[in-house]
């Protein structure tokens, strides 16, 4: 009896295919860090826009750098993401730059009380380059 | 808490008690400023006092302020007394961020966060003052950032 217990489980997880795993929390922070990076590069006429696309730029590569650290892109031909395209240039530009850069500041400052240690340290040191952006445009 | 946790939060309250002692240090020098250093004085004053009572209430005797601190240079002008208001915010930045490497502790992790983003900002404002350019740097906390 004993054993038919121990077996069953064994005998539904070799036919259960693996769950895929939830999507990486970063990913969506480094989309938002290309993204404000490409605004911020449409909307040069904004004072410190140049400094906005650097510094959300080297978001973008250090947030996507830990998501393939975590999770290795299957094969050298992994898609890379893709650059976002040139998005239109808005009404109000630096109004839409502070917005974009109060969510991106939001959704890092967000995720910090949950992740791994490590991940709350890089995440937290980007939700303070966002805040400190959102002080160069005030 | 761990002790890992404890000690990081130590050193966190070490850059406060800096970071006290040198706005009492500038504000001679920074007459004109004299709103934001009182502001960041105020607020490093009441992070200094929570950290104390964090410490206390997770055990542990809240280390105390040394009789001074050294500048990275000499405070003699606004100039100077600027690199010196940005550098103790560097300081509480890399501290902070420390703490945030060192626990799992939700809120301690948010009281961490809210301290290293104001002293990022608080640094960003200071180097505009300063005229330096960029003004900002695009990982507070992270030593080469």
């Amino acid at each position: 009896m004993l054993l038919a217990v121990a077996v069953a489980p064994l005998a539904v997880a070799c036919t259960t295919p693996p769950a895929p795993l939830p999507p990486d929390p970063l990913v969506e922070l480094a989309a938002s860090a290309r993204a404000d990076a490409a605004l911020a590069s449409t909307v040069a006429e904004v004072p410190s826009a140049a400094e906005v696309a650097k510094n959300r730029g080297e978001h973008a590569k250090l947030l996507q750098a830990e998501i393939d650290r975590e999770r290795p892109p299957v094969s050298s031909s992994a898609p890379v993401p893709a650059a976002p395209s040139t998005p239109p240039t808005p009404p109000d530009p630096a109004a839409a730059l502070r917005a974009a850069l109060d969510t991106s500041l939001r959704k890092a400052s967000d995720l910090v009380p949950t992740l791994p240690a490590h991940r709350a340290a890089l995440v937290g040191s980007v939700a303070a380059g966002c805040a400190s952006l959102l002080e160069v445009l005030a | 808490m761990s002790p890992e946790s404890i000690a990081a939060v130590q050193v966190a309250l070490g850059t406060e008690h800096a970071a006290v002692w040198s706005y009492g240090l500038v504000s001679a020098f920074l007459a004109q400023q004299a709103a934001g250093v009182a502001e960041g004085a105020n607020a490093h004053r009441a992070r200094r006092d929570l950290t104390e009572r964090w410490l206390k209430d997770n055990g542990a005797t809240p280390q105390p302020p040394a009789a001074a601190y050294l500048p990275p240079q000499p405070v003699s002008d606004a100039a100077s007394a600027l690199t010196a208001l940005v550098a103790v915010e560097n300081d509480t930045c890399a501290a902070w961020r420390s703490v945030l490497e060192r626990t799992d502790d939700q809120a301690l992790r948010k009281t961490a966060l809210e301290a290293l983003t104001t002293a990022a900002v608080r640094a960003t404002r200071w180097r505009k003052v300063a005229g330096t350019s960029p003004a900002s740097i695009s990982m507070p906390g992270v030593a080469s950032g």
